[in-house]
């Protein structure tokens, strides 16, 4: 086989792969967020088609692929209906680059990170269209308000990843030879595959990048749960003050669209989260000399590529399961704290990461010292970042002690004993009564 | 704070910048899914300001107190259960106890007794609604099922006594209408016991020391003690805002003569303190329903009644704490066996007024919280 035959076959196989785990991660997706919620609440979840409810995942897109298609006369035509499919083609799109194991993937794509960032933003336009389009003033107030936070997000959410990108400076595999490759080495690459094989140095195949920047992971994932508008930043589809913000107006097929993109979105977030920070494929097993001379060079790379991609799926569930679960349990902030949250807190401190870490990775002392100096300094950020989150968010929280040292002024209060005499309060409207 | 939306509105009036903008009316309800029921918010919108809002009611106005005016006193009690259709119970003291006070009667202190427990079991009840769906209003969608979940038990309890879960006309005039079951007592304990150890704290940590919880509760929606006593508020409301008064304790009634209330007073009158005030006073109902379990006294269960009720000429105001504030029943008597004229306070309706003044210069998001935290009950409001 020529290369050409061969790189056409790859192309297909990871095309497909992505396609196919895009639509039915989704619809999996769906199912498990109500089993878990359903575990969380109480109460047992979808239960009728299949074994557990299982065909729900089948039942649901299948439901909504045949329901009425629903258009009030008033609508804005061309953009009420443009708005879904711009929100869903860059998810599909997004997901070539994602790196399920080394064969996986489009590997060519050198600028993997910058590809994903603007794919990611471009979500935020189909979501302003499905807003204004809709002519209801609540999709509007809904759009606008997806727009702004979308936006906000975005900075910090790329923010967030440049320290990784400046990781892979210090530890890519092209720096540890005696003859640096230069266009890697001391620049730092934003390929993923290039990401991810710096977490798999062999000399040190436990050093993910979560043991370096913590933070990085915190914020990006925040971020991605604001991204991907859910819960505890769910403000534009806020059922209970916006009936269904943007997505008033959808039903059917095109409400679909929207929904598999969420989920679709969610499934990105945290499949890069786990490429740029989790250490992607890496696991254990997942060691390509091992198997390429156990099997033999083809068999050796078939195993060794499916069990990549069941560590990297493995910890993207991880993940996805955890926004369930923050799901299940956080109420959702108001708008402006949501803004000054992104503003004046992520902002500022993904900006003082980038600059400690990149002033640490400048200093004059071994490779070694200085990704320990730039992981210190991160995880100080954290503890710093998790200690005064109270007295950035909380309206009256200002100078709040953290939590953990509060813990016994919030335990239940004893209801306290009181006079039990009745008093009757004071005729008339004065107040008088109103010494307590 | 309250000034600062007006003033951006003059500022883009005279269009600084070219801009120039308008306020927009949104119609919240009364088909919406957190106006807890069919209330109207008209609301005028500056950007995410609210800067006038108009409560518009009546759409679930069913003339309940006409109906009353043709139906005989016993039949009433049927009808009440409708009007706060969260608290039947308290309901039906309030009515029960109007007609009892316009007769001079007196009912057994077994009646009252068990007046007391479930009517503390159905103010248990309704407060876990009000901060389940508080917890749904900003958007935690867990507390409501645990809040369900407990609910449900208490309203087997109703079941068991009464045969209806829900409008569960059971008290009468004079007393109620059956004794309790046998071993209805002891799974009421185990269901109080199980309920204060494990369900409400759970519950409790679920909402209370949220971070998120606390900012968009604390400091919103502030109503000062002479506001509330000027808006006539009463309940959780006026509690939270720092007033010591509970119909339970300043007008004892029943069997809370006997059983002194501990009121839960908080002074932050904020969303968050409001909300901490239902939260206690659940624990204090559930002491207040182990003292009259231990002091339950024996025989009957009705005070001897004729079957055609017919008060002497007169009128009586008689009110009772329900889980919203002071539930009233006013009723006049011309001396035949139907009321002249019944009035019913709905602790709902008195305390919605102050709404509009609540959401003026907030945001959007925080009129759902504020109107959560008020806890109407849209059948109370337009009865």
């Amino acid at each position: 086989m020529n290369d050409v035959v061969q790189n056409i076959i790859h192309f297909v196989v990871t095309f497909l792969f992505a396609l196919i785990f895009l639509m039915s991660a989704a619809s999996i997706l769906v199912y498990l967020e109500r089993k878990i919620q359903a575990f969380v609440q109480d109460r047992y979840g979808p239960l009728h088609y299949g074994p557990q409810g299982i065909l729900q995942a089948v039942i649901d897109p299948m439901k909504l692929l045949l329901k009425e298609d629903v258009k009030a006369a008033s609508t804005d035509n061309v953009v009420f209906r443009i708005a879904p499919i711009i929100f869903f083609s860059p998810v599909i799109t997004a997901f070539v680059v994602l790196p399920f194991s080394p064969y996986l993937t489009a590997g060519a794509l050198g600028t993997g990170i910058i590809y994903y960032v603007a794919l990611s933003s471009i979500d935020v336009i189909g979501v302003f269209m499905a807003g204004w389009g809709s002519n209801n003033k609540y999709a509007l107030i809904g759009g606008l308000r997806s727009t702004a936070q979308m936006i906000s997000y975005e900075l910090p959410l790329v923010i967030s990843i440049v320290g990784v990108v400046m990781l892979t400076s210090e530890l890519a595999p092209a720096c540890a030879g005696a003859t640096p490759d230069l266009t890697v080495c001391g620049v730092g690459s934003i390929s993923f595959t290039q990401i991810v094989a710096a977490q798999m140095n062999p000399a040190r195949p436990w050093l993910w990048f979560v043991l370096l920047q913590p933070l990085g992971l915190v914020v990006y994932y925040i971020c991605g749960l604001a991204e991907t508008n859910r819960t505890p930043f769910d403000l534009p589809e806020a059922e209970s003050e916006l009936v269904a913000g943007y997505l008033t107006e959808y039903s059917g097929l095109r409400w679909a669209m929207f929904f598999l993109g969420e989920y679709g979105n969610m499934t990105i977030v945290s499949a890069v989260a786990t490429a740029l920070f989790l250490g992607g494929w890496s696991g254990p097993g997942a060691a390509v000399g091992f198997w390429t001379g156990a099997l033999g060079g083809f068999w050796g790379q078939v195993v060794f590529n499916i069990i990549c991609v069941f560590w990297f799926v493995f910890k993207m569930m991880v993940l996805l399961i955890l926004f369930i679960w923050i799901r299940a349990t956080l109420p959702r902030l108001r708008a402006d704290q949501l803004m000054k949250f992104a503003w004046l807190y992520l902002i500022p401190l993904t900006l003082l990461n980038i600059f400690i870490t990149g002033g640490l990775l400048l200093l004059p002392v071994n490779a070694g010292l200085r990704v320990f100096f730039s992981a210190a300094a991160n995880w100080i950020l954290l503890v710093l970042m998790i200690t005064t989150f109270r007295s950035i968010t909380g309206v009256s929280a200002v100078g709040k002690l953290p939590r953990w040292m509060s813990r016994s002024a919030r335990r239940p209060q004893i209801i306290e004993e009181k006079d039990t005499t009745p008093r009757v309060p004071e005729r008339g409207l004065s107040g008088a009564g109103v010494q307590r | 704070m309250a000034t600062e939306p007006n003033l951006q509105s003059a500022l883009y009036e005279t269009g600084i910048g070219g801009l120039r903008s308008e306020e927009m009316i949104l119609n919240m309800g009364p088909q919406h899914p957190s106006t807890h029921g069919v209330l109207r918010l008209v609301l005028t919108l500056d950007g995410e300001t609210v800067v006038q809002c108009t409560p518009v009611i009546g759409y679930l106005h069913r003339g309940m107190e006409k109906i009353f005016e043709n139906r005989p006193y016993m039949a009433g009690i049927r009808y009440i259960d409708n009007a706060d259709y969260l608290s039947p119970m308290l309901n039906e003291m309030a009515y029960a106890g109007a007609v009892e006070q316009l007769m001079g009667l007196e009912p057994p202190r077994r009646a009252q007794y068990i007046r007391l427990i479930v009517n503390e079991l159905e103010r248990i009840a309704s407060h876990l609604v009000a901060i389940g769906t508080y917890g749904m209003d900003l958007g935690a969608t867990t507390p409501i099922l645990w809040a369900f979940r407990d609910r449900e038990q208490i309203l087997d309890f109703f079941e068991a006594v009464s045969g209806h879960r829900f409008t569960h006309n059971y008290m009468r005039v004079g007393g109620v209408l059956y004794d309790l079951p046998k071993g209805w007592l002891q799974q009421v304990e185990q269901f109080l016991d199980n309920f204060e150890r494990k369900s409400l704290p759970e519950l409790d940590t679920l909402l209370t020391g949220n971070e998120i919880f606390e900012a968009r509760t604390q400091g919103v929606g502030y109503i000062d003690p002479q506001q509330a006593i000027a808006y006539a508020l009463t309940g959780p409301i006026l509690r939270g805002s720092g007033v010591d008064f509970d119909v339970r304790k300043a007008r004892p009634y029943g069997a809370y003569r006997e059983i002194p209330v501990r009121t839960v007073v908080r002074q932050d009158g904020d969303c968050f303190a409001r909300y901490r005030v239902r939260f206690e006073e659940m624990y204090e109902s559930v002491r207040l329903i182990r003292e009259a379990i231990d002091k339950l006294p024996g025989g009957s269960i009705s005070a001897r009644v004729p079957i055609a009720l017919r008060p002497q000429r007169g009128e009586t105001y008689f009110a009772v704490e329900s889980a919203r504030g002071e539930e009233a029943l006013y009723l006049i008597s011309d001396g035949s066996e139907y009321p002249y004229r019944a009035k019913l306070r709905g602790p709902s309706f008195v305390n919605l007024q102050i709404l509009p003044e609540l959401l003026r210069g907030r945001r959007v998001g925080d009129v759902i919280a504020i109107l959560g935290s008020i806890d109407l009950v849209l059948g109370d409001v337009d009865r």
